[in-house]
C-alpha cells in the first residue's frame, strides 16, 4: 500500500471537487438508504414466520375494528364448537382504553395522556412480540410486574419513556380520565414497567377492572355504556401452522355467531399485506425504479467527476508510465481514489443516517412513523452501516471503471511528442 | 557545484542492483579511471530502425534507416529542426515506444522486442528521464517526487530515505525537500527531476531539451550538474537540444534532418568514435 499516499494527495488536490463528490455521493447513499430500509422493512414484515405465528380477528369492514366484548371468549377458542374442531394454541384479547391523568380537558397533551392495552395480565408474558423470548434476567423482573397487575385488578404497567414522562413512579396512585371510553375514569396504581425496548412509550392495564367498571356504570345509570357492544377491539391467536390456521379461520369465518358485525381472521403479514396493496406500485417503483436510478446517477456523479480529474492529469499519468507504473498500477491508482471517496462518503452517510433516524431526541428521529398496522415506527437496520460503504465504493467502481480504463491506457509517446 | 571531485562524490547504495537484468561490462573503480574504455562498449545501439506514425490512412515516415551507437559514459547531443523527429528517437531509445522495424539494444537487452510490461520494469531500472516541463507531480513534495519510481522497486522505506537524500543532495537541494514544486523556481523544478532521473542509478539519462524552458543563468547549473551527473555517477547521458550553447557541453552532436542522420560531430577534446 505504498501507493496510498498517492491516492490520498491525488484526492485532495482539487479539494472542492473531492467534496462536492463526496457530498453528491452522501445525499444519494442516504436516499438510498432510506430506499432500502423501508423495503427490508416491508420484507420482514411481509414474510410469514413459519410456526408458531399469530393471527389477528378483526371486525371486517371497520376500521378501527369494534367488535361486542361477547366475542371474546368464543373467538379465543377459534369458534370451535365441536370435539374434532382444531383450538388455538394461545389467545388475548385486546381493549384499547385511552385517557389522560389530567381532569381538565383543556390542559390534555402529550405529556399527560396514556394509551393502555386492555387485556389479561398473563397474555402479556406469552402472546406480546418480543415479551414473549426476553433474557431470563428481564423475564423475571418483568414476570414480577405482571404478577402484580394479576393480584391488583387497579394496578397499571407503563412503558419507561411514559413513566418519565407521566412523572410517575413505582407504588403511585392516579386517576386516568378516559378519553374513549366517556365517564369510566380509572383509579390505577403503578405496578411494574415494561422492559426496555419497543414498549417503553406502552401502557397494559387489566381486563378486568375496565370491565366491572362498565358494568358499574350499568348499574349506575340502568343501561349499558355505550361503548359495551363495541369494546373488543382485537383477538389474536397463536396457531402452529397453516393448515390449522387456514381450519380455524373457516370455523370463524362460517360461525353464526359472528355476523354482526362480521369479523375476519388474517396473519399480521396478511394484513399488512392487505394495508400495502393501494400503495404496491409505489412500492414496486421504489424497488425498481428509484433506487436503480439513485445507483446510476451515482455512478454517473463519480463517474464524470473521475473524468475529469483523469483528462486534467494526461500528462502526469504519463509521467507515472514513463517511470514505469504499469498500466494496471495506473488502473488502481484511479479506481482507488474513486473508491476512496466513494466508500467514506458512503460510510459517513449511513452513520448519520443511521443515527439521526434511530436516535431518540433530541439526537434523532427516534424512528421514522410508518402507520402500517401495528408498526408504530421502524428504524434503519444495523446493516446500513456497512451498505453504506459498499454501495459508494461499488458505484464508485462502476462509475470510474471508463475513466480509469482511459487513464490506463495512455500513450505516453504521444502525449510527450506533443508537449516536447 | 558541490562535488568537484570523485573522492568525495555520492554513491548510491544500490541495494538492488544484484536483482538487475542488465550488467555492466567493466568494475565501476575501472570505469572512473579509463575513461577511454568506454569507447568499446556501445551502450545503446539502433540498428537501422524505422518510424512512422499513421494519420488516418496516411502513413507519415519520421525516421529513416537510422543507425547511432552511444558508447558507454558518452553525453550525447541531439540537434535538429522541430518535426525532425528527435523526441520520437529519444522514445524509442528509451522503451517508450517501439520502431516500426531496426532494432534498439541497451546494453545486453533487445529493447524493441520487449512486451510493455517488460519495458515497464526495465525502464524504472535502467533508464532517467529528464523532461523540458519538468513534469513533476505538484502535490507531491520534491522528497516525494523523488521518490515515485523507488515505489515500484523492492525497496523500505529507510532504503528509499537514503536513495531520495542522497539524490537530493547531489543536485543542492537537500534544504528543500518538503517543498512542493508550486513553491521552488524553474530551474530547481529541473533540478528535482534530474535528482528523479538519477535516484534508481540507471545506466541510461535521456534529456529533452531540458534547458529548453529555462533563462540562461539556470539553464548553465542545470548542464553544469548533468556533467557532473556523468562525470561523477559515470552516467551515459543523450539530450535533445535547441539550444547550441547547450550542445557545446556534449562529447559529440548528432544533427537529424527530416529523420536522417545528417551530421555527427565529434569534439577533439574526448577523442574519436
Ligand atoms: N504519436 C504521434 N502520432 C503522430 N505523429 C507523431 C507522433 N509523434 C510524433 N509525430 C510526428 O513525428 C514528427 C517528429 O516528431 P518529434 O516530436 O520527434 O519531433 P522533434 O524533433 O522532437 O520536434 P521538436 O523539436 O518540435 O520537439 C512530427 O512531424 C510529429 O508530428
Ligand atoms: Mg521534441
Amino acid at each position: 500500500m505504498k501507493f496510498l499516499g498517492l491516492i490520498v494527495k491525488n484526492i485532495g488536490r482539487n479539494a472542492i471537487r473531492s467534496i462536492l463528490t463526496a457530498l453528491g455521493t452522501m445525499m444519494l447513499v442516504f436516499v438510498v438508504t432510506l430506499v432500502w430500509a423501508i423495503l427490508a422493512f416491508l420484507n420482514v414484515a411481509l414474510s410469514e414466520k413459519n410456526a408458531n405465528f399469530k393471527a389477528i380477528i378483526t371486525e371486517r369492514w371497520q376500521i378501527p375494528s369494534q367488535m361486542p366484548y361477547t366475542y371474546a371468549s368464543t373467538l379465543c377458542e377459534g369458534a370451535a364448537t365441536k370435539p374434532d374442531d382444531v383450538r388455538p394454541m394461545d389467545s388475548m384479547t385486546w381493549q384499547f382504553y385511552g385517557g389522560s391523568i389530567e381532569k381538565d380537558r383543556a390542559k390534555r397533551g402529550m405529556n399527560n395522556v396514556l394509551f393502555a392495552f386492555s387485556l389479561e395480565p398473563i397474555k402479556l408474558l406469552t402472546m406480546m412480540d418480543d415479551l414473549d423470548n426476553l433474557p431470563s434476567a428481564t423475564a423475571a423482573v418483568f414476570g414480577k410486574s405482571v404478577k402484580a397487575l394479576q393480584d391488583n385488578r387497579q394496578g397499571i404497567i407503563l412503558g419507561r419513556t411514559r413513566m418519565e414522562t407521566l412523572k410517575k413512579k413505582i407504588g403511585d396512585t392516579f386517576t386516568i380520565y378516559s378519553m374513549n371510553y366517556k365517564d369510566i375514569d380509572l383509579e390505577v396504581t403503578l405496578v411494574g414497567e415494561f422492559p426496555e425496548g419497543r414498549y417503553n412509550n406502552s401502557a397494559a392495564i387489566n381486563r378486568d377492572y375496565l370491565l366491572a367498571a362498565m358494568d358499574a356504570y350499568q348499574q349506575k345509570n340502568g343501561k349499558p355504556h355505550a361503548m359495551a357492544n363495541k369494546s373488543l377491539n382485537l383477538v389474536w391467536l397463536k396457531v402452529p401452522d397453516s393448515a390449522t390456521l387456514g381450519k380455524i379461520t373457516a370455523q370463524i369465518e362460517s360461525s353464526p355467531l359472528f355476523s354482526n358485525p362480521q369479523v375476519k381472521c388474517e396473519t399480521a403479514s396478511s394484513g399488512i399485506a392487505a394495508f400495502i396493496e393501494p400503495y404496491r406500485d409505489l412500492i414496486w417503483g421504489m424497488r425498481y425504479l428509484l433506487a436503480p436510478a439513485i445507483l446510476v446517477t451515482l455512478s454517473l456523479v463519480i463517474s464524470n467527476s473521475i473524468s475529469i480529474s483523469v483528462r486534467e492529469r494526461r500528462s502526469e499519468l504519463a509521467v507515472l508510465k514513463v517511470l514505469g507504473f504499469r498500466p494496471n498500477q495506473i488502473l488502481t491508482l484511479v479506481l482507488g481514489e474513486a473508491i476512496l471517496i466513494g466508500a467514506l462518503s458512503g460510510l459517513i452517510s449511513s452513520c448519520l443516517t443511521y443515527g439521526i433516524v434511530n436516535f431518540p431526541p433530541p439526537y434523532g428521529f427516534g424512528g421514522i412513523k410508518f402507520p402500517i398496522a401495528f408498526f408504530a415506527a421502524f428504524s434503519i437496520p444495523l446493516a446500513a452501516l456497512w451498505w453504506g460503504p459498499a454501495l459508494g465504493a461499488g458505484t464508485a467502481l462502476v462509475g470510474s471503471f471508463v475513466p480509469a480504463w482511459g487513464a490506463r491506457s495512455v500513450k505516453v509517446s504521444e502525449v510527450f511528442s506533443r508537449v516536447g | 557545484m558541490q562535488f568537484s571531485t570523485a573522492e568525495n562524490a555520492p554513491t548510491f547504495p544500490t541495494v538492488w542492483r544484484h536483482k538487475k537484468v542488465v550488467k555492466t561490462s567493466a568494475p565501476r573503480e575501472q570505469q572512473f579511471s579509463n575513461m577511454a574504455t568506454r569507447n568499446v562498449h556501445p551502450i545503446v545501439r539502433v540498428n537501422g530502425i524505422h518510424k512512422y506514425f499513421k494519420r488516418g490512412s496516411e502513413k507519415v515516415d519520421v525516421l529513416n534507416d537510422l543507425t547511432v551507437s552511444v558508447p558507454e559514459g558518452e553525453f550525447l547531443g541531439l540537434m535538429g529542426p522541430s518535426g525532425s523527429g528527435k523526441t520520437t528517437l529519444l522514445n524509442l531509445i528509451a522503451g517508450l515506444d517501439r520502431p516500426s522495424s531496426g532494432e534498439v539494444w541497451v546494453g545486453d537487452n533487445l529493447i524493441s522486442q520487449m512486451s510493455e510490461s517488460q519495458l515497464s520494469a526495465w525502464r524504472t531500472r535502467s533508464i532517467g528521464f529528464i523532461f523540458q516541463f519538468y513534469h513533476l507531480l505538484p502535490v507531491l513534495s520534491a522528497y516525494e517526487n523523488v521518490e515515485l519510481p523507488l515505489l515500484l522497486l523492492p525497496l523500505s522505506k529507510s532504503q528509499r530515505r537514503e536513495q531520495v537524500t542522497t539524490a537530493l543532495d547531489l543536485v543542492g537541494l537537500k534544504d528543500r525537500m518538503w517543498h512542493r514544486p508550486g513553491q521552488l523556481s524553474g530551474g530547481q523544478q529541473q533540478r528535482v527531476g534530474i535528482a528523479r532521473a538519477i535516484v534508481t542509478d540507471p545506466q541510461l539519462i535521456v534529456a529533452d531539451e531540458p534547458t529548453g524552458d529555462l533563462d540562461a543563468k539556470s539553464a548553465g547549473e542545470i548542464l553544469n550538474l548533468l556533467e557532473e551527473v556523468r562525470k561523477i555517477l559515470n552516467k551515459t547521458i543523450i539530450m535533445v537540444t535547441h539550444d547550441p550553447r547547450a550542445a557545446e557541453r556534449a562529447d559529440r552532436v548528432l544533427h537529424l534532418d527530416k529523420g536522417r542522420l545528417i551530421e555527427d560531430i565529434v569534439k577533439a577534446t574526448t577523442g574519436s568514435v
